[in-house]
């Protein structure tokens, strides 16, 4: 490597690094300020934390029934996975698929995608209470059982498969299903982690959707709990911010184990051809 | 073999450990949650106080708020068995000597303590 192109390396590297900085040092101050309970207005502020402890977690595993909250949160998400993986994968095998109004098809679903969900809340909860699923957990996972962006996902992993693989699959005698099970879906892991990690997410954050169809406090999930802890629990810094850790944690592992398998599935058609 | 890939997937090992995890802390809270309290009263020179009345407080959501009282033994030991918070106050009095309330977090509600540094007493403000 010559003396230029290492410069250029070590200037990237650096560059990486002060944006990665940046990018995370409000994570950092979170993950402190929960520890310490430092106010975030201290001035000067402390780099490091100072008399730190855990305790804060004690108090807002106790003050307010996180543990219900947090199960709420697992089964909402856990459904809201399922549904994806199932869902998504047949929508987006049928895509690929020559069908008359494929064209339409794909064009009425992108579109969909230009309308925010705020403007079909009420239609979505009328066809809820309809069903009878108000207040429950598959009423929580309604609306993201499946997602149009995750069927494109999956649509994308899918036209990468070889046309040679299915055909040979057909002949072989396999039906339309069990090549979706045996020949896709082993072929796009990156897509299915894809689904996995932007599905869980966006159950775990989910808000108005919750605060809209649930009638107890036994069925709210976190981020309905961490509004009703702000509310009461206005002037414990340390609780609030040992609460947003407590809310962000499951999210972040479940990114971090599909991390490198999610950036595949997001790039996969990219670079197709 | 493609079932010990998947076990050995760190899909399966971090829940895994995960789930092992939350399930001895369960065990050691169970074996260790009896709400026991024991400590001693002492005087400004360290020597034990028989008979002083030690208020034991607990956390109200925003106060504090007596939950109960006792008195220590000749040795100046005293001892709650009942405590079932995981923050709480205690305070020892004896006539007009009294102690300053110390807070003690727990890391799960009723944990058995024996706390290491005795309640002095000191003549009340």
């Amino acid at each position: 490597m010559t003396g230029r192109a290492r410069r250029v390396l070590w200037l990237r590297h650096a560059t990486l690094i002060a944006i990665s900085v940046v990018m995370l040092a409000p994570f950092y101050w979170v993950a402190k300020a929960s520890m310490t309970g430092e106010n975030i207005y201290d001035y000067p502020p402390h780099l490091w934390p100072v008399r730190s402890n855990l305790f804060n977690f004690v108090d807002v595993w106790y003050l307010i029934p996180f543990p219900r909250y947090l199960l709420n949160s697992i089964i909402v998400s856990l459904i809201a996975v399922a549904g994806n993986l199932v869902l998504n994968a047949i929508a987006g095998y049928a895509l690929t698929l020559p069908f008359m109004g494929r064209r339409s098809m794909i064009v009425l679903l992108l579109s969909c995608t230009l309308i925010p969900f705020q403007a079909t809340i009420i239609p979505a909860y009328l066809i809820t209470a309809h069903l009878g699923l108000l207040n429950s957990y598959l009423g929580l996972a309604l609306p993201l059982l499946s997602t149009i962006v995750c069927i494109f996902i999956f649509k994308a992993s899918f036209d990468a498969v070889p046309r040679s693989l299915i055909d040979a699959a057909r002949i072989d005698g396999l039906g339309e299903l069990r090549i979706l099970l045996r020949v896709m879906l082993p072929l796009s892991t990156p897509a299915i982690a894809t689904n996995v990690v932007l599905s869980f997410i966006w159950s775990w954050n989910n808000f108005l959707w919750p605060l809209i169809i649930t009638r107890s406090q036994d069925m709210q999930t976190l981020p309905l709990g961490l509004a009703r802890f702000l509310s009461y629990m206005e002037d414990t810094t340390a609780a609030l911010y040992a609460f947003v850790v407590m809310v962000l944690a499951p999210g972040l592992l479940v990114f971090l184990m599909a991390q490198s398998a999610f950036m595949r599935g997001l790039t996969t058609g990219a670079t197709k051809g | 073999m493609r079932w010990q890939r998947v076990l050995r997937s760190r899909f399966v090992v971090v829940p895994m450990v995960i789930a092992a995890t939350v399930a001895a802390w369960n065990v050691y809270v169970t074996l260790h949650a009896h709400g026991l309290l024991q400590g001693r009263v002492v005087d400004a020179a360290g020597h034990p106080i028989g008979g002083a009345t030690v208020i034991l407080f607990t956390h109200d959501f925003v106060t504090q708020v007596e939950k109960a009282r006792t008195r220590t033994d000749a040795a100046g030991d005293f001892r709650f068995d009942n405590n079932d918070s995981h923050l709480i106050q205690l305070q020892a009095e004896d006539g007009s000597e009294r102690s300053p309330r110390i807070t003690i977090r727990l890391w799960f509600r009723a944990q058995d303590r024996v706390l290491q540094q005795p309640l002095h007493l000191a003549p009340a403000a």
